[in-house]
């Protein structure tokens, strides 16, 4: 296949033809059967790769939907592996009510899409400052950028928790959302450097337009850069949304009372840890105990029910999750 | 507007540059620089809560030398940590590079293969893929079918073969937590323009050849970004042990102070390796160059 395109760009240029011409020479030693047997089975083996490869990522998905699906008899039922004997949503009604999946369905949507909306706008603000102005410090600054991104946040977790506390910040969303106002918070520094990428691609006769017509630096930001940042604002919202989803770390820091728990909190604290799990178990989760270990139906059930609304996002704007990538130019290095 | 201030263009520039980016600074302030230094006061004190508020002792490198001298749990944890992160993060590259080489060719239903390369990051992550760890569904049943530590045991001594088994049982985590790195690949691959591949084939190149002559060298940027971005995923990874440890001793302990020196360790240590990667890179576009 790939020969053949070859073969049909070689007409453009002469360089090329004559190149085409030595293949030429040695084609008939090839007989074009054999080829395309060649071909065939490498496109096969290619196939097969990218299929098994395609299970294991599909495999936590299987294993979440079956199991949460079977009744205790067929978790321990040997002959049972995939499909459970009768179907029965019961672990669903179980799961709904033990993560109080109202209220922190609740908590997670407001974490998640507000520090999505603040990160999205101060991100790219900063962003724009950082590609299409060079002052002096731009390189330090820059610096520190890479710097934020690269500190663990073990290191800071003590003075913050302490600042948070201090100022009456605990149990509210607060801690996740005003750190994003400022650029900062869960991978800031990263969305911030994703910004830089995409501004400093677009051309700069669109500001010396704007310059001409009398706008100034902020209105010139307002009214044509920013808007035009549209593919960068999806990737930035849809992967801020998706880890402060995910994100463990710093809910079981700063929300403590069950009633502020987000969906991955009332998940963790489910029923069902086992496997000697429960020593690394943290203050947070660590108050809950009873109900009987090892309930894997349920804690599947569970588990499917606290990432079904990302689950569903996903699903809608895969495109732009996997496109978009490419179009903002993350990889500019 | 422009007379009011009398400022030349230049001086006008960087008044705008720093406006736009002044959010940042304070920010930087206010939840990273700051943290950062009280942070490194604490390591080297004894933090008491008091009714009004906190009342600090200082005790020097007490902190410092109890983690590695009298804490029995803490250097373990390092060490997991750091293997960790020298075992994963080159497995995690080669094998999104892997991928990503095989969803940029022209396949029916790349879209399809490149959203379920994707899922892991949205389902396996967090506390649903705790929740997977402890039911075992996060190593593949292949190995336990077949017996293969029973089958291989006879023939690979046990010092080389458990670390080499343990790696095997990692690798459905390393895939599924690939799924960012093979996207950042296969953007690097696309802006490879097809020219260079013509006049690569031209000079009679195999595919092999053209792959190390002209992806790999385009490529190296994107494996800096990679490396980099796997290192700090791992931070707050669900296995990382140090991250529970340091939580463990904030909630329960309330000792702060320790804790602080615990995370200005893991800090230290971490900035190490990145050195190390920096240093890499850097021999590497060197030889590049020469």
């Amino acid at each position: 296949m790939a020969i053949n395109r070859n073969v049909a760009t070689t007409h453009v240029s002469m360089l090329k033809r004559i190149t085409a011409d030595k293949r030429a020479a040695t084609a008939p030693l090839r007989h074009a059967a054999t080829r395309r047997a060649k071909t065939f089975i490498s496109q096969l083996f290619i196939y097969s790769i990218l299929l098994s490869l395609a299970f294991v990522f599909i495999y936590p998905v299987l294993f979440i939907f079956s199991k949460s699906l079977m009744q205790a008899g067929d978790v321990t039922d040997a002959t049972v592996n995939w499909i459970p004997k009768q179907l029965s949503f019961a672990n669903y009604a179980y799961a709904f009510q033990q993560l109080d999946f109202w209220r922190s369905f609740m908590n997670s949507t407001v974490i998640s899409l507000g520090s999505a909306v603040v990160q999205v706008v101060s991100c790219a603000v900063v962003g724009y400052g950082f590609a299409r102005f060079r002052f002096p410090g731009r390189g330090l600054w820059l610096a520190l950028v890479l710097f934020t991104f690269l500190v663990p946040p073990q290191t800071i977790i003590v003075p913050l928790f302490l600042q948070f506390s201090d100022l009456g910040w605990l149990n509210t969303y607060l801690p996740f959302i005003v750190p994003g106002l400022f650029g900062h918070g869960l991978k800031g520094a990263l969305f911030v450097l994703i910004f830089i990428q995409f501004f400093s691609k677009l051309p700069s006769q669109l500001e010396e337009a704007a310059l001409i017509d009398g706008a100034g630096a902020f209105r010139t930001f307002r009214s044509i850069m920013f808007p035009l940042a549209r593919p960068a604002m999806l990737v930035v919202f849809l992967f801020s949304i998706v880890w402060h989803w995910t994100d463990t770390y710093e809910p079981s820091m700063y929300l403590m009372e069950p009633q502020k728990f987000n969906m991955t909190q009332q998940l963790s604290k489910m029923d069902g840890e086992g496997n000697g799990e429960g020593a690394k178990q943290l203050a947070v989760t660590k108050s809950v105990i009873g109900e009987p270990p090892t309930k894997v139906n349920r804690v599947m059930a569970g588990a499917l029910l606290s990432i079904l609304p990302i689950l569903a996002l996903y699903l809608f704007t895969q495109r732009y999750f996997v496109e978009s990538v490419e179009r903002t130019g993350i990889a500019g290095d | 507007m422009k007379k009011r201030l009398g400022l030349t263009m230049r001086a006008r520039h960087i008044v705008q540059g720093y406006s736009f980016i002044s959010i940042w600074i304070v920010g930087f302030f206010l939840f990273m620089a700051i943290p950062l230094f009280r942070s490194l006061m604490f390591s080297f004190q004894d933090l008491k809560i008091m009714s009004g508020g906190l009342e600090a002792t200082q005790v020097g490198l007490k902190h410092y030398n109890n983690a590695f001298t009298v804490d029995t749990s803490f250097v373990p944890r390092l060490i997991t940590s750091f293997t960790n992160i020298v075992i994963q993060v080159p497995l995690t590259l080669v094998f999104a590079m892997f991928s990503a080489l095989l969803l940029n060719r022209k396949l029916l239903g790349r879209i399809a293969f490149r959203g379920i390369f994707f899922l892991p990051v949205i389902i396996a992550s967090g506390a649903v893929l705790k929740k997977l760890m402890g039911q075992g569904a996060t190593r593949l049943p292949i190995f336990d079918q077949v017996d293969l530590v029973g089958k291989l045991i006879d023939y690979v001594p046990g010092q080389i073969l458990f670390p080499l088994l343990k790696m095997m049982d990692a690798i459905t985590l390393i895939m599924w937590d690939s799924g960012v790195q093979i996207l950042i690949f296969l953007a690097g691959l696309q802006s490879i323009s097809t020219t260079l591949y013509e006049a690569a084939k031209c000079d009679g190149a195999t595919p092999w050849e053209s792959f190390w002559k002209v992806t790999f060298p385009m490529i190296v940027p994107m494996i800096l970004v990679n490396t980099l971005f796997s290192i700090v995923s791992s931070f707050t990874k669900v296995d990382n042990s140090v991250m529970d440890y340091i939580q463990y001793i904030v909630f329960n302990k309330s000792d702060y102070g320790y804790a602080s020196s615990l995370g200005w360790i893991y800090f230290v240590f971490i900035f190490l390796v990145i050195g190390a990667v920096f240093l890499m890179f850097r021999g590497a576009s060197a030889e590049e160059r020469r």
